[in-house]
């Protein structure tokens, strides 16, 4: 049995003529292998149960006045285990646009190089850079082709194009939402609590750069699933760009030094009057 | 998840020549949540027994409670500490008292004996006795820890290398554990003195 | 206790502030036979007559000294059937303890848990208190111990001690014989010789028992021959 999602590939205006390497993609995108199972819910349920790395997560991005900022942490865990703690997180489009990991480590991997190639290949077939609407909804668009099946996805598509800076949220059940400010993960609750309170529109790059920092390194202190290190990319006019990746085992003892306990006062005998 | 990870806890005890060591982590969490990053299990019952609790943080305070009382009314009784085999023994039954309704703490107990013996062991929640020669681990970064020691660990160490020891494991073994670490302490038992000390560690 | 309408206290004071029962009890201490323990710098001994009330009477089927742990033994004056109570009691102790601890309870602990078996008969409805003495002798970290415990439930340490028939006798006898450094052997030659002092009749291996602990923790009754051995040495 297989599901056939050729339909959905009439997304891409694809115009070129069938040279056979848009075939072999959409081969290995569009005919999964289904379960011979006739409790096909009751498996997938299993199935994901089973296939779950990466679950706690701390990414955030948002726009403001330069451009958009993108920040994520860097840890994978099992259950209680962390299976490592130097995930790229923040995964690279094209030089304009970058996708954010939550959910299934696989899942988004897979996904996000699949939005790449389409991007790519709208690029050759029209002459332009895809924009962050369109390309969002085209992985929204195949995300919710695969809805109930068990896809483990929740991504931020942040980027720039014509119209400027752009932020989408994406997710496995085929939401898809505009938007300034978003944290996605277990950590995310903490992420908010900081860039809520410290988001301007008229910030530096460099006071962005800082707040997205400081909300991710919240994040992993609060949260057990979140760690490692935080990441944090700019995306302008000009691309996007890596300002830093800091250990926030390191960036702890920065945002609050350790001070030496004052010593107890030394008792002295009170002298006789 | 198991009520034992739900605030997650890591707890190792070494042994060293003529002394030991017994050492945590510090975080209390709600499941992944940290909530708390200066939360004690080690408890001192005297000066030469100490007791590392992990598992859950309310049967761990409760538990230590009910545990530096009967050793206060041992001392009034018998007008003596007790020897860390007899106080093993005591958790042990007490523990087992419990065993339809257990307190859900996985000891660990070190202290020195009689001519200064160092003396190591733990317990499952309902009192089974392992006792070791080496070292000994417990809580949510078990397995970590195992490892850990098991690679780092020498027998017939001086204090000073058995506090480093027992330091490098807590803090890489919790490294690897989403549920522990938030920094560690550190609790170094010698005939003639006892040192403690809190580990910076990584906070995430 | 019980809850039945006797389940008051028997033992009550009189005017004069005595509780008689007890010294009740104490008078049928006194005029039990003998016993005596001393503690030497190596061991304990303890020892007692055992007249029985007919020649009839097979003596080796009667046991004075009981052991209550392995390292502890115990010997009475007074009624012997309270005497068993109270070793089924003690010996229960000494197995508790065990089980929570698993150490040999310390000599002490075991007194002190006997001894308040014993006060809690002179306080409790419808009981009286126990008609016996004992003298506990054992050996444990501390060295080597004797104990004496009264029906009130008072208990005291002793170098030496006697109790029934001839206590005062006995215990002249004791403060003239006992030194500090006496050894487990010369102890148990002067404990024959308390004995013999007013003892009725010939002394032998079948009419006293004697049980000694040494550094060993090993508490054990001597058999007749081991007695007759010692009596042989103090003829």
């Amino acid at each position: 049995m297989k599901l056939d999602t050729s339909g959905l590939n009439s997304i891409v205006p694809f115009s070129g003529t069938d040279d056979g390497l848009e075939e072999n993609i959409h081969l290995a995108v569009s005919s999964f292998q289904l379960p011979r199972t006739t409790d096909f819910d009751g498996f997938q349920k299993k199935a994901v149960e089973m296939v779950k790395p990466a679950k706690g997560t701390t990414t955030l991005a948002f726009i403001f006045k330069e451009g958009v900022i993108v920040s994520a942490d860097s840890r994978a865990s099992m259950g209680g285990y962390i299976s490592s703690q130097s995930v790229k997180k923040i995964i690279e489009i094209n030089p304009y646009m970058l996708g954010t990991m939550a959910g299934g480590a696989a899942d988004c991997q897979f996904w996000h190089r699949n939005l790449g190639i389409k991007c790519r290949l709208h690029e050759l077939a029209n002459k332009r850079r895809i924009s962050v609407t369109g390309a969002s909804k085209l992985l929204a668009n195949i995300l919710y082709s695969y809805r109930g099946m068990g896809l483990s996805i929740g991504t931020m598509i942040a980027g720039w194009d014509e119209t400027g800076p752009g932020l989408y949220y994406v997710d496995a059940e085929g939401g898809r939402l505009k938007g300034k400010r978003f944290s996605v993960g277990s950590g995310s609750p903490y992420a908010y609590g900081v860039l809520d309170s410290g988001y301007r529109y008229d910030m530096t790059i460099e006071e962005a750069a800082e707040l997205a920092r400081r909300a991710i390194y919240h994040a992993t202190f609060r949260d057990g699933a979140s760690g490692g290190v935080a990441s944090v990319y700019y995306v302008g006019p000009d691309g996007w760009k890596k300002l830093s990746g800091d250990d926030v085992g390191e960036l702890h003892y920065k945002y609050y030094p350790v001070v030496p306990s004052p010593v107890e006062q030394e008792m002295v005998e009170i002298p006789v009057s | 998840m198991s009520i034992f990870e739900y605030n997650g806890s890591a707890v190792v005890a070494m042994v060293g020549k003529n002394c030991f060591a017994i050492a945590s982590d510090r975080r209390l969490g709600v499941n992944l949540q940290t909530v708390a990053t200066d939360f004690q299990r080690i408890f001192k019952i005297h000066d030469k027994l100490y007791i590392g609790l992990s598992g859950l943080a309310t049967d761990v305070q409760t538990l230590h409670q009910r545990l530096v009382f009967r050793h206060k009314l041992y001392h009034l009784r018998e007008e003596r500490d007790m020897k860390p085999q007899t106080f093993a023994s005591l958790v042990s039954a007490m523990l087992y008292e419990k065993r339809f309704g257990p307190y859900f703490c996985m000891p660990v107990i070190a202290g020195l004996g009689d001519d200064d013996v160092p003396f190591i062991c733990t317990m499952d929640a309902i009192g089974a006795k392992e006792l070791a020669k080496d070292f000994v681990v417990s809580g949510t970064a078990s397995e970590s820890l195992y490892g850990a020691c098991e690679s780092m660990y020498k027998p017939d160490m001086e204090p000073e290398e058995l506090f480093e020891t027992i330091s490098q494991a807590l803090l890489s073994s919790v490294d690897r554990d989403c549920l522990s670490g938030w920094g560690g302490y550190v609790v170094l038992v010698t005939p003639t003195e006892v040192q403690e000390r809190t580990l910076k560690g990584r906070m995430d | 206790m019980g809850d039945s309408q006797y389940s008051f206290s028997l033992t009550t004071f009189s005017p004069s502030g005595k509780l008689v029962q007890i010294e009740y009890a104490l008078m049928a201490v006194g005029s039990g036979q003998t016993s005596l323990g001393i503690k030497a710098a190596n061991g304990v001994v303890i020892a007692t007559e055992k007249k029985l009330p007919s020649i009839l009477v097979d003596e080796g089927s009667v046991q004075k000294i009981q052991l209550v742990t392995t390292n502890i033994g115990v010997v009475y004056s007074g009624m012997g059937p309270d005497f068993r109570v109270l070793v089924r009691k003690s010996r229960k102790q000494a197995q508790q303890y065990h089980r929570l601890y698993k150490e040999q309870i310390p000599v002490t602990q075991l007194v002190r848990e006997t001894a308040t078996v014993m006060q809690e008969f002179t306080q409790s409805g419808g009981v009286r208190p126990f008609g016996v003495s004992l003298l506990v002798a054992g050996y444990d970290d501390n060295g080597p111990q004797l104990y004496q415990v009264d029906p009130s439930g008072s208990y005291f340490s002793w170098k030496a001690s006697a109790m029934g028939k001839n206590v005062s006798n006995a215990k002249t006898f004791l403060e003239k014989r006992y030194t500090d450094d006496m050894e487990l052997d010369d102890a148990v030659h002067t404990a024959i010789l308390t004995l013999k002092e007013g003892f009725e009749g010939q002394i032998s291996a079948k009419n006293i028992e004697i049980g000694i602990i040494g550094a060993d923790r090993k508490f054990r009754v001597l058999t007749p021959a081991e007695i007759d051995d010692y009596l042989a040495e103090v003829e």
